[in-house]
């Protein structure tokens, strides 16, 4: 029962997450229902933690579908030892009903020096082998990222810089 | 802050100024402060001397030379100036003095334009210390103790000191010379003793 | 001792430039002028001790003035650090700009793969003095709006260009965050506006659209200028509380103002100290740019 009220609440906030996302065609979508994007439930975090709203940025079908019904997917663990992603980090996503994993590729927080910082939260969609699910990444993503994922990439483990080799673009 | 704002230009001040002002305890916040001091500033222009407790005597100060400074910067045709003045001062008749009488007074000091000296605080009574203002040329008479004629200060001791020293020596030259001219001239004694008497009472006359 | 080496090759530096200007100068008029004018500010130097400062320095150089911050203060320090900045100056020509100019920024980058990137973008706000003085530039790619943060005198940097030099109406400009995309959206071949030689530095008096709320700041608060609809978008509530938040007396303020501010005759000491410096920087660039224009139309043949 909590759940789907959370389920209802989650979905009004995304409404406004959307309107953020400064994507032309979802600002018209909104602001045709102005009622709804008023509400929202919680403020816009800038930190990546549990229950944050991520904004899937490449073509996989799942992460288009999400995206499209105004259901953005939450982030239910980051894989670090502090809790907080930063970018580039692993995080574990719960997104139309299932879990996936996803790495981080643009935040909306405070960045370092000449590194960019996003206006929303972009997360790319991996499998457990560190291929993307989708083709193409359809925002710029940072340049460091190239630099991080290839230090994260182990011989033994996932390989993440498949995720570079969709990208296109960098800043 | 981080940064200097550089869209108003102002001059220095002559003044000690705190590096935070005094929040000066006050139901209406930052705006009640101001409201306060305003009526302090005013009366500082109005008597030209206040007595006050030191604190507010202290952060009416900055108020008052930096409109002094501005009014002298910008002159009486300039609109920010004089909706400060406005501000600042809750009578009009301030308004001219302040453009009239205390721009041309202070236009060529390179001092600043009040003074403030502590004041004694009465025994039982309240603890804040006390403090007066007032404007600098103003016509009272002035507070700090003329102290030039004190014969004990180091100053005047010293110069006394002195005095008698070359008193002594010009005795000395004189009682010198006397005695080279009697074994010079042993007959022409009775003309010389009026010489001798004349300088002695032209040196007592300064002393009296 | 490290004061005096570093006093002493300025001084060095500030001959050998000299002489520079003379042998180099493309035009014998401009030659003449140039050279005569650092000539006049050491006679003047020496004599009077402070050459006339344009009034104009502390907008284009907010960073030579220092922190007003009483705790902060460092004279030494401060010092010091101008003369660092004159040195990257003399390194990297660092253009006037002010916050609502577009800026291109070259910067090494060891993460890029041609090892540079350049960024485009407006700036959106300036901040922090001294070496520390930096500016976040603002842009919109692919529907991204982004914005990255640079230190003017961070040596990484390679080039700054102004490709259109203009001011906006208000002090920052982080309400573009809050605005429709095409207000941030710059093209990253944008060609350089170039404006004539002496006129004033134009205002750009263009009026925001702001999405619907939720806003990331309350700029109801802020009496900005530069927005069109914030009226469309705010209720009697955000009225009231905006009135209430309003400190309309701090404009009577004057000792909030004075300790925020670089006195006058402070600034001219301050300016007079880099303004020979400054002034020679500004027509070497003035050189290089007429004559990079002259060469320009033999690569188009």
């Amino acid at each position: 029962m909590a759940q789907i009220l959370l389920r209802n609440f989650a979905r009004a906030g995304n409404a406004a997450l959307l309107t953020k996302s400064s994507n032309s065609s979802s600002i018209l979508a909104t602001s045709a229902e102005p009622g709804n994007c008023q509400l929202h439930t919680t403020p816009a975090c800038c930190e990546i933690r549990k229950l944050a709203r991520l904004r899937v940025v490449d073509n996989s079908d799942l992460g288009k579908r999400a995206m499209a019904e105004g259901r953005p997917p939450r982030c239910i663990h980051v894989y670090n030892k502090r809790g907080i992603g930063l970018i580039g980090d692993k995080v574990l996503v719960a997104i139309k009903g299932q879990m996936k994993k996803g790495i981080l590729v643009g935040l909306k927080q405070k960045q370092r020096m000449k590194q960019p910082q996003f206006d929303s939260n972009n997360l790319v969609l991996i499998d457990d082998n560190g291929s993307p699910l989708g083709t193409r990444i359809h925002v710029p993503i940072p340049t460091v990222l190239r630099t991080i994922l290839k230090e994260k990439t182990l011989a033994k483990g996932a390989d993440y810089t498949k995720v570079l080799a969709i990208a296109s673009r960098y800043v | 802050m981080n940064q200097a704002d550089v869209s108003k230009l102002i001059s220095q001040l002559r003044i000690a100024v705190r590096p935070n002002k005094r929040h000066l305890k006050n139901v209406d916040g930052p705006e009640g402060r101001l409201l306060k001091l305003r009526k302090t500033v005013t009366a500082l222009v109005k008597h030209e001397r206040i007595e006050l407790f030191y604190n507010r005597a202290d952060e009416a100060r900055g108020y008052a030379e930096l409109l002094i400074s501005n009014a002298i910067r910008h002159g009486d045709r300039h609109k920010a100036t004089m909706e400060l003045a406005d501000y600042w001062l809750l009578e009009k008749q301030l308004v001219h003095k302040l453009f009239k009488v205390l721009v041309p007074r202070y236009e060529n000091s390179n001092i600043s334009y009040t003074r403030m000296f502590k004041a004694p605080r009465d025994y039982p009574g309240i603890f804040y210390r006390k403090s007066v203002l007032e404007l600098r040329g103003n016509p009272f008479p002035v507070l700090t103790p003329d102290n030039s004629q004190n014969r004990n200060l180091l100053h005047n001791v010293l110069l006394d000191e002195a005095r008698k020293e070359f008193r002594r020596e010009k005795l000395a030259n004189l009682a010198n010379k006397l005695a080279a001219e009697t074994e010079n001239a042993t007959p022409s004694t009775p003309a010389q003793v009026p010489v001798t008497e004349q300088p002695e009472q032209s040196e007592e006359a300064p002393k009296a | 001792m490290n004061i005096n080496v570093r006093i002493l090759t300025k001084s060095v530096a500030q001959q050998y430039a000299f002489k520079r200007i003379v042998t180099f100068s493309t035009k014998p008029t401009q030659q003449a002028a140039a050279a005569a004018v650092p000539q006049q500010q050491e006679v003047t130097g020496s004599t009077v001790r402070r050459p006339i400062v344009p009034a104009h320095y502390r907008f284009v150089y907010p960073e030579f003035l220092p922190d007003p911050k009483v705790e902060w203060r460092n004279t030494i320090r401060e010092k010091l650090e101008r003369l660092d900045m004159l040195d990257r100056r003399r390194q990297i020509e660092l253009p006037e700009f002010y916050v609502g100019s577009i800026l291109a920024v070259t910067s090494s980058d060891p993460h890029a793969a041609g090892k540079t990137s350049r960024f485009v973008g407006i700036c959106i706000h300036r901040e922090r003095c001294g070496l520390r003085a930096r500016f976040i530039l603002r842009n919109v790619i692919d529907h991204q709006g982004i914005e990255v943060v640079y230190e003017l005198y961070d040596p990484t940097i390679q080039k700054v260009e102004v490709l259109r030099l203009e001011k906006r109406l208000d002090d920052s400009l982080f309400y573009l965050r809050d605005a429709l995309p095409e207000y941030s959206t710059f093209d990253e071949n944008m060609e350089v506006e170039s404006l004539e030689e002496g006129a004033p530095v134009p205002v750009n008096d263009i009026k925001v659209v702001l999405r619907p709320r939720p806003w990331l700041e309350r700029w109801e608060r802020q009496n900005l200028l530069g927005v069109a609809n914030i009226e469309q978008y705010i209720k009697d509530k955000h009225r009231k509380s905006s009135e209430k938040a309003q400190k309309p007396w701090e404009k009577y303020d004057l000792m909030k103002q004075y300790r925020a501010t670089i006195p006058e005759e402070e600034q001219k000491e301050i300016f007079a100290e880099v303004h020979t410096e400054l002034h020679t920087l500004e027509l070497q660039r003035k050189r290089n740019k007429r004559k990079r224009t002259f060469v320009k139309p033999k690569h188009l043949a």
